[in-house]
């Protein structure tokens, strides 16, 4: 690995052309822009979390996932904690959920960030398109907000 | 009364598939049969595109393999064209091509076939999983997940991105290889040989415990088909394809790719929506073959690279002629990416390999044009015609899991009939069933990405299609 190690690590993942699926890419990519000028900042997007990122996980001092929610009213946004877990859905190769890569992150590499987070914006579709619903729309300057918090005290407290 | 049992979705896989095996009064296998469940329509849906457009559309068949595509299809643009790409261009294309190789033969290996290997086909199939091996095995884990990571790294430094880069077009590839980015390149190799010889290592001390899957895992004498070099060395980009027959002589050799739909015929049943692809002159099913790594390694003399090599002379060992277990694609697959590393470090070496001279133009010069090329589970051709405008009128595409349908059809009942005794079935035994099918690393679409969640049911059914047993996981 040749990148420098990352104090934060944002992971998002998402399909941009599932309307508000993509909301993960595109929170990913205002952080970007947003840390731009912050190295200790690295931003993977990724249409799934795959095993892989477990090494990029390993590296980080604090991660902060981003997805879109099902199982959440349209727009309503979560941020919460994330402990590792093993207790899988079902075997999956293509795709883990933000506990299971920490899992994954703790056995291969007898490692965890400090801090582990995972925010999810509640989707109110997830059809073909690349059009945030309504709902959506109207989180995405909190969303903002929250990561950017988020953000800044996870480099405050490293 | 005759019964049928069915395993459907069978897992871990690349796309959606299932098994039916038929049983007859007394219980004994009669039949089996492995259907690949889902329509695409790409080949119809590209009609009417500007010809350029292909190579981006086609790659977007697979998520695990889209540069394959991406490779052929240019190479039958060009044709269109009737370019010939720059010396620098074909390195790189090349590059690109052994960096998907070694991390498609990575997730094959390491995700999803060794929870089978290193866990045992008898295993918790709770705990038969990619999340088993990594808790049972860290060091492999850490081997696989970081040559997945070299490979899709490479090909994101190479296309600017992991998946679906449009960096390949049509007369070569959009940009050159910054001087930064061989050296990243050149700096990844030493843990590449480190994971490879890792995994080398871990699969030639468990393969002598699997001597009954060795037996039954599709084992039977077949024609073998591959892309070859000129001196007879290993090729996945160029070349031109060889056939040989279960004793391991030509059949023919030289197939390009504009002369592979005289020889090369697509036969239908009316179980699978996959073809069974066929040697014309053989007629199906005889003329049926094998390709990807088994088949690779058997119709090469040599693989062109000192430590893959080696590597060679201890596969060809494992048989007088061609290796007929299809269980050996494991052990194929790992050479073959132990040759990827290899010739990636040679390619770097090529003092023209920063040229910024990586593309050539022209426009339709020719109304029908073919590519061909070695996807990491087998031979890959693409076939277009196009109007005078350079509008898609027609595409064919023959891929690797077409080929290997015949053969894994065989492999499944060969299996079936080892393992289900009586009409019972263990859930080791349909494992097992499962697993043949998983040596071939088959691509029926990966996407969908969504085999995780689903459950793998074996049911058995009478003769009136009535449920009288069913297991799931």
């Amino acid at each position: 690995m040749t990148q420098p190690k990352p104090r934060c690590l944002i992971l998002a993942c998402g399909n941009t052309l599932r309307s508000d699926d993509g909301v993960g890419p595109w929170l990913a990519e205002w952080a970007q822009k947003r840390f731009r000028a912050e190295s200790q900042v690295r931003v993977i997007t990724r249409q799934q979390w795959t095993p892989e990122l477990a090494e990029e996980i390993a590296r980080a001092q604090s991660v902060l996932f981003i997805d879109c929610s099902v199982d959440s009213a349209p727009g309503s946004i979560n941020l919460t904690p994330v402990e590792p877990t093993t207790a899988l859905q079902g075997i999956a190769t293509h795709h883990q959920g933000a506990a299971e890569l920490l899992a994954l992150t703790r056995d291969l590499y007898s490692t965890q960030p400090t801090t582990a987070k995972l925010l999810t914006i509640g989707a109110g579709s997830t059809e073909l398109g690349e059009q945030f619903s309504e709902a959506v729309t109207a989180a995405l300057p909190e969303a903002c907000r929250m990561i950017e918090e988020t953000v800044l005290l996870a480099l405050r407290n490293h | 009364m005759s019964q049928t049992i069915t395993i459907d979705p069978v897992t871990r896989l690349e796309g959606h598939g299932k098994i039916t095996i038929q049983l007859n009064g007394q219980g004994e296998v009669e039949d089996a049969h492995f259907h690949v469940t889902q329509v695409r329509g790409f080949e119809r849906f590209s009609q009417g595109r500007p010809f350029y457009e292909m190579p981006s559309l086609m790659a977007r068949i697979c998520g695990i393999c889209p540069v394959s595509h991406l490779i052929a299809s240019a190479k039958a643009c060009e044709a269109i064209m009737s370019v010939r790409i720059p010396h620098t261009a074909s390195q790189l294309r090349r590059m690109l091509n052994l960096a998907q190789m070694v991390q498609s033969h990575a997730l094959s290996f390491f995700h999803l076939s060794s929870p089978d290997l290193l866990l045992g086909m008898e295993s918790d199939p709770k705990l038969r999983n990619i999340f088993g091996v990594l808790a049972a095995k860290p060091e492999l884990g850490r081997a696989g997940i970081g040559l997945r990571r070299f490979g899709q790294h490479i090909i994101e430094l190479l296309g600017s991105k992991r998946i679906h880069t449009g960096w390949v077009v049509p007369g070569g590839v959009t940009e050159p290889l910054s001087s930064d980015h061989r050296d990243e390149i050149l700096a990844m190799l030493p843990e590449a040989y480190t994971n490879i010889a890792l995994a080398l290592g871990a699969y030639k001390q468990i393969a002598s415990s699997f001597k009954q899957e060795i037996e039954v895992f599709a084992n039977f004498p077949s024609n073998y088909l591959g892309l070859i070099n000129e001196d007879e060395s290993f090729e996945i980009t160029d070349g031109d394809l060889r056939l040989v027959d279960p004793k391991g002589a030509i059949i023919e050799d030289g197939i390009t790719a504009n002369r592979f739909t005289q020889v090369i015929g697509e036969a239908v049943e009316n179980y699978s929506y996959t073809k069974f692809v066929y040697y014309k002159p053989l007629g199906y099913p005889a003329g049926s073959y094998r390709v990807g790594p088994l088949a690779r390694l058997n119709i090469v003399k040599s693989m062109g690279t000192p430590r893959a090599e080696k590597e060679l002379a201890e596969f060809k060992q494992l048989a007088n002629g061609p290796v007929e277990s299809s269980f050996y694609y494991h052990h194929a697959r790992l050479v073959e990416a132990l040759h990827g590393i290899e010739k990636i470090e040679h390619i770097l070496a090529d003092p023209r390999i920063l040229s910024k001279h990586v593309r050539a133009t022209a426009g339709v010069n020719r109304l029908e044009g073919a590519g061909q090329i070695e996807a990491p589970r087998g031979s890959l051709n693409h076939h277009y015609k196009v109007d005078e405008n350079g509008k898609m009128v027609w595409a064919n595409l023959v891929v690797a899991t077409g080929h290997n349908n015949h053969a894994m059809n065989q492999g499944v009942l060969q299996s079936a009939k080892a393992y289900v005794k009586n009409g019972k079935f263990t859930e080791g035994a349909l494992n097992r069933v499962e697993a043949v099918i998983r040596t071939f690393d088959p691509c029926l679409s990966c996407s969908t990405h969504a085999f995780g969640q689903m459950p793998l049911a074996m049911t058995l059914l009478n003769a009136d299609g009535e449920v009288v047993d069913r297991i799931i996981r």
